[in-house]
């Protein structure tokens, strides 16, 4: 897999450090799994993590601790966490819990304009919202905006827009500032992992009409 | 106030005693034989630190115990994962520090972190460089990250060192977000050169 977009570092930087919201953690994480650059780049990010915790001034523990830890090396690790096995070929394995039956399988809602979306349920504790987008080979998604820091990483087919041609394993990093038209390339459709902080922004007065039914 | 110590990373290096067992070796003595004198070792040197890390991070005092207890109990059954040719022992006790924070104190109810840990580079190759040097990347880049610019040490150790994203961090020191990422851009690329060492 040839991957030609990547996080900006800065965003890997929050993801080494830990503290991306799951939406965000999650695409980025996906996006490792397909990008063996960016995992050497994680690699060498989390040195850093690893010389602040060699240099961070220590902290007295309390005096059993030592004997608690001790104590409990004999335990049975808890379950190990079930590893899902993904379906689809094209879901990779940190998605596989959110996709378990493949990309297909999910409840995707019609939008019209040959586009579909299918919101992720993630932790009550996340800010932001994790969805997919899909857009039928040849279908624009009209202009819009950022209403924040945006993540879009292709998991099958690709579109263009003005900053290039994006496909399978590359990642889009916009912030707030940047407007774009995608265009799913002709011969598949466009299936995108999204995290969004805040709604889009739609330019046209059509799709403002239609912001409430896209959900988007 | 900023819940950051400024004097962590310019502290001179602790003398290095002939009785300070190398991290790496420990964790070879667990993957070997189950060596639980080796593991009490890695305790002394590093509990306190983890203990620090986490109370910075969020968690109170009680938590942070907790959580130092459960990241030295993974060390101890996956320290047969840990490859010393990869990077320095600290860095991976880091990694498994800040995975079972983050399940901990931001509750994911999915894990993106763990479902990566089976997921290897192919291109594993050993960088080849000694445990010895590994363990002189880390003292490297603990004094670069001491001799940077103070406005980007400062977001450098906000971002590592606390529970705050760049958006809370331009909050914090009420600049704009594009100003708290170029100055880790800045940042990264001074550390560049000695990360690249790994490859």
């Amino acid at each position: 897999m040839t991957v030609s977009h990547h996080p900006d570092i800065t965003t890997l930087m929050a993801f080494s450090a830990g503290s991306l919201d799951e939406p965000y953690a999650l695409v980025i994480s996906t996006h490792l799994a397909m990008c063996e650059g960016c995992r050497a780049q994680l690699d060498r990010l989390d040195v850093i993590g690893g010389a602040l915790l060699a240099g961070v001034e220590e902290e007295p523990v309390s005096d059993d601790a030592l004997d608690a830890l001790l104590g409990r090396l004999d335990e049975a690790p808890a379950e190990d966490p079930i590893r899902m096995q993904p379906r689809g070929a094209d879901v990779p394995a940190p998605l596989a819990r959110y996709a378990p039956e493949g990309l297909d399988a999910l409840p995707w809602k019609g939008r019209g304009g040959g586009v579909a979306t299918c919101e992720l349920p993630v932790s009550p504790h996340a800010q932001s919202r994790l969805m997919l987008l899909r857009v039928g080979a040849g279908r624009a998604v009209p202009e819009h905006g950022h209403g924040g820091h945006e993540l879009t990483l292709i998991l099958r087919g690709s579109y263009s827009d003005r900053f290039g041609r994006f496909g399978v394993g590359d990642i889009a990093d916009h912030d707030q500032d940047v407007e774009h038209q995608p265009i799913a390339e002709m011969g598949e459709d466009c299936i995108c992992l999204i995290a969004v902080d805040a709604k889009l922004n739609f330019r046209s007065r059509l799709m403002k009409l239609l912001q409430p039914l896209v959900g988007i | 106030m900023y819940a950051v110590d400024m004097s962590d990373t310019t502290s001179k290096p602790v003398p290095e005693a002939k009785s300070i067992a190398d991290p790496a070796d420990l964790l070879a003595r667990i993957a070997e034989s189950k060596d639980r004198k080796a593991l009490a070792e890695l305790f002394r040197q590093l509990a306190p630190r983890l203990k620090s890390m986490m109370l910075k991070l969020g968690a109170d005092g009680a938590l942070a115990e907790d959580l130092v207890q459960e990241t030295l109990l993974a060390v101890w059954r996956k320290a047969h994962l840990y490859s010393p040719d990869r990077g320095a022992a600290v860095t991976w006790i880091f990694t498994i520090a800040r995975n079972l924070r983050i399940d901990q104190l931001r509750r994911l109810s999915n894990k993106p972190y763990e479902d990566l840990e089976g997921i290897e580079t192919t291109d594993d190759t050993p960088n080849g460089l000694q445990r010895i040097e590994q363990q002189e990347i880390i003292s490297r880049v603990k004094t670069a990250l001491g001799d940077l610019p103070k406005d980007q040490q400062e977001v450098i150790r906000l971002s590592f060192l606390s529970d705050m994203t760049h958006s809370d961090i331009a909050e914090r020191l009420d600049i704009p977000l594009g100003t708290v990422k170029s100055r880790l851009r800045l940042a990264y690329g001074r550390l560049r050169p000695l990360l690249e060492d790994l490859q």
